[in-house]
C-alpha cells in the first residue's frame, strides 16, 4: 500500500541519449575534430559551414523522413527519383507561367501522392517496401527523362523574390535559410516522433506490427502516412534545389537513396524497424554530409568519397553495437534482483 | 468492491453456444457450448489440434463461426472482429507476440491507448503513473516505466501484458500457453500474476498443455477433443490424474 515515487535519475539521462545516438554523436564530434585539424580549421571556417549547411540540408531534410519511415519499418529508395519528378512538374508550372506559391502546393501535393503510391504498393500489394520503391525509383526517373529528353531547363530567380527567399535566402546575410526549414522540420518530426501518440504507433508498428495490430493500431495507415511524409519532404527539396541553382536537371538527387538509408543506419536506425530516434538520424545525416563536403575541403580526390562512407558506415555501426551491448548489460544487472517474491 | 461477488452465486459472464467452426474441410470445432462465470478462472487443456486455440479466437473476434452465439453478460454479443471483443472487455494475453521489445514498458502498456494533452501529444507522466500502479497491483516490481521490454525476463514480459490488460479493466483474460518455453520460476510468477486477476474480480481462461501449472489456479476444467467438448468438472470432483486420464482417453468417445 505504500505510495512510493519512483525516481530514476540515471534512466532518464540515459533517455536523453536514447538508443544509440550517444555513440552517434561522438562519431560526428571526432570527424569534425578530424576535418578541422587537417584542413587547418577551414572545415570549420563561416563560408564553409555555411555552404555545408545550405547544400547539405536538402539532402539533411530528405534523410528526416527517410529515418522515420525506417523506424516505422518499411524503405524508400525511390527518393531520388521523386525528387527529380517533382523538380520537373515544378519547373513546367513556372514555364506555364503560373503563381510560384500555387506551383508549390501543387508541386508539394504531387510529393505527396507519389509517396503514397509507394505506400499503396507496399501494403495493399504486400511486396516488400525495398523492391516495390526500387520499381517506382526506376519508374519517375524513367518517366522525367522521358519528359525532359534530359534537357535542363532554366528557371528565373526573379520570377518571384519572395518565394525565392522563403527557400534559399539568407537570414541577416550569415545563416541560410535552409537550415532553418531542416531544423525547424527536425524540431517538428522530432516531437511527433516522441512524444505525439502517432510516434508511438510509428515505433510500434516497426518493432512488432502483430502486437500493434492487435492493440488496434492501423499499421498500414501508419506506413502510408510515413510515405507520404518522404514524398512531400522530396517535393519541398525539389523546389529548394531548382531555385537555389536556377536550373532543372534531370540529374538531380541521383543517387540519394542509398546514402539516405547509409545515413539513417549511421544514425543508429535499425534496418528492421523499430529503433532508431530524430537525434540520431539528424546526426546521421550530419555525419554523410559533413564527410562529403569534409573530403572536398581536405582537397581529397572525389573518388574517395564512398571509399570513406563504406568505412564510416562499418565502423560506426560496429562501435554503436559495442556501446548498445554495455549499456544494455548495465541496465539488465538490477533488474535480475527484482523479480517478484516467490 | 472486490470480495462481494466472490462468495456468492455467480453470475455467467460469457456463454458460447453450440460454435461450428470449419477450415475447408476440417471441422475445427463441432458444436461447442462452453461458458465462464464472473471472475471465475477456467483451465482449457486438450490434446494438440484439439480446437482450443479455434475456441477462444472465435470468442476474441480473431475468427468468425459458422454456426453457433455468444452471449456475454447474459446480451446476444455480435463479435466479428478483435475490437468487438475488446469493446466488450475481452482481452487476450499470448506469449511474445503482445509487446514490442524495443520500446519501454509504459509505451507498450498504453499502445494505441496513449493518454493525451492537448493535439494528441502524449501524456507521458499520467502513462508512467499509471503503468507502476497496475505492475504493482500484479505486484510486479520493476525499477522503471522507461526500462525496454528486451531487458525483462520471460516472465517480466507476461506480467507487463497482464498489467496493461488490467489497467484497461477487462471483465476477460484469454491467455493461450502463458507459461510455455518460461522457467520454472518464471512461470511460477505467471501463476501469482493470474491469482492477482480474480482478486481484481476479472475472469480468466487459462489454455495450457501443463496441468500441472492450471491445476493450482483454476476452478474448473473444460477438456476439448477433436473439436467436441468432452467434460466440464469442477476443481473438487477431479485431480491432475483424472483430468490426465480424460485427455488421454479421449479418441475411445463416440
Ligand atoms: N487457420 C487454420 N487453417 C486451417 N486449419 C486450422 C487453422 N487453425 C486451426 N486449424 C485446424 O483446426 C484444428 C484445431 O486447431 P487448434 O489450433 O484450435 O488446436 P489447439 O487445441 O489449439 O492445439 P494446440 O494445443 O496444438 O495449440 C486442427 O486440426 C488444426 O489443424
Ligand atoms: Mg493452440
Amino acid at each position: 500500500m505504500e505510495k512510493q515515487q519512483f525516481l530514476h535519475p540515471k534512466v532518464s539521462l540515459a533517455h536523453f541519449f536514447h538508443y544509440r545516438s550517444s555513440s552517434v554523436f561522438v562519431v560526428f564530434v571526432g570527424l569534425v575534430v578530424l576535418f578541422s585539424f587537417f584542413s587547418h580549421r577551414r572545415f570549420i571556417s563561416g563560408g564553409n559551414l555555411q555552404i555545408l549547411l545550405a547544400l547539405g540540408s536538402e539532402f539533411n531534410i530528405v534523410v528526416l523522413g527517410v529515418g522515420i519511415l525506417m523506424i516505422s519499418g518499411e524503405f524508400d529508395l525511390s527518393v531520388g527519383s521523386i525528387v527529380v519528378f517533382c523538380s520537373f512538374i515544378f519547373i513546367r508550372l513556372f514555364e506555364m507561367g503560373m503563381n510560384l506559391f500555387l506551383a508549390g502546393l501543387i508541386t508539394l501535393g504531387v510529393g505527396a501522392i507519389l509517396g503514397w503510391l509507394n505506400g499503396l504498393i507496399t501494403v495493399k500489394g504486400q511486396i516488400p517496401s525495398f523492391v516495390a520503391t526500387l520499381g517506382t525509383m526506376m519508374l519517375w526517373r524513367g518517366m522525367t527523362l522521358l519528359l525532359s529528353q534530359g534537357f535542363s531547363r532554366s528557371f528565373d530567380v526573379m520570377a518571384s523574390p519572395t518565394f525565392s527567399r522563403v527557400l534559399t535566402g539568407v537570414i541577416g546575410g550569415v545563416v541560410p535559410v535552409q537550415i532553418v526549414w531542416f531544423a525547424g522540420l527536425a524540431l517538428a518530426l522530432g516531437l511527433i516522433l516522441h512524444f505525439h501518440r502517432f510516434g508511438n504507433w510509428i515505433y510500434a508498428t516497426g518493432d512488432n506490427k502483430n502486437a500493434a495490430r492487435a492493440m488496434g493500431i492501423k499499421t498500414d495507415r501508419v506506413k502510408t502516412i510515413c510515405f507520404i511524409l518522404v514524398g512531400v519532404l522530396c517535393a519541398l527539396v525539389a523546389m529548394m534545389q531548382i531555385v537555389r541553382v536556377s536550373t532543372f536537371s534531370s540529374r538531380v538527387a541521383d543517387g540519394w537513396e542509398l546514402k539516405a538509408v547509409a545515413a539513417s543506419v549511421v544514425g543508429g536506425t535499425s534496418l528492421m524497424g523499430g529503433i532508431g530516434s530524430m537525434v540520431g538520424v539528424v546526426l546521421g545525416t550530419l555525419i554523410i554530409s559533413a564527410i562529403e563536403n569534409g573530403l572536398v575541403v581536405l582537397r581529397i580526390p572525389y573518388f574517395w568519397t564512398y571509399t570513406v562512407f563504406g568505412l564510416v558506415i562499418v565502423l560506426s555501426v560496429l562501435f554503436s553495437r559495442y556501446v548498445e551491448a554495455r549499456k544494455l548489460k548495465h541496465i539488465s544487472k538490477p533488474s535480475e534482483t527484482s523479480p517478484g517474491e516467490t | 468492491m472486490k470480495a462481494d461477488s466472490i462468495g456468492e452465486s455467480r453470475g455467467v459472464l460469457v456463454k458460447m453456444v453450440n460454435i461450428h467452426k470449419w477450415f475447408g474441410k476440417v471441422h475445427a470445432l463441432k458444436g461447442v457450448d462452453f461458458e465462464v462465470k464472473h471472475s471465475e478462472i477456467v483451465g482449457l487443456v486438450g490434446d494438440n489440434g484439439a480446437g482450443k486455440s479455434t475456441l477462444i479466437k472465435v470468442l476474441s473476434g480473431v475468427y468468425l463461426a459458422e454456426e453457433g452465439e455468444i452471449f456475454f453478460e447474459g446480451r446476444r454479443a455480435n463479435i466479428t472482429s478483435p475490437g468487438d471483443a475488446r469493446k466488450l472487455g475481452i482481452e487476450t494475453v499470448y506469449q511474445e507476440q503482445a509487446l514490442a521489445p524495443n520500446m519501454s514498458i509504459s509505451r507498450n502498456i498504453f499502445m494505441g491507448r496513449e493518454p493525451t494533452k492537448a493535439l494528441g501529444f502524449m501524456d507521458k507522466k499520467a502513462m508512467d503513473k499509471a503503468s507502476m500502479e497496475a505492475l504493482r497491483n500484479i505486484r510486479l516490481d520493476v525499477a522503471s516505466p522507461d526500462l525496454l521490454i528486451t531487458v525483462l525476463s520471460g516472465g517480466q514480459r507476461q506480467g507487463v501484458a497482464i498489467a496493461r490488460v488490467l489497467h484497461f479493466e477487462a471483465k476477460l483474460v484469454i491467455m493461450d500457453e502463458p507459461t510455455i518455453a518460461l522457467s520454472i520460476k518464471e512461470a511460477h510468477q505467471v501463476l501469482e500474476f493470474i491469482k492477482q486477476l480474480r482478486e481484481e474480480n476479472i475472469s480468466v481462461i487459462f489454455i495450457t498443455h501443463n496441468l500441472y501449472h492450471v491445476f493450482p489456479v483454476a476452478e474448473r476444467f473444460v477438456i476439448l477433443g477433436s473439436g467436441e467438448k468432452i467434460a466440464d468438472v469442477e476443481k473438487k470432483d477431479t485431480s491432475i490424474d483424472h483430468l490426465t486420464e480424460l485427455i488421454v482417453r479421449e479418441p475411445s468417445r463416440l
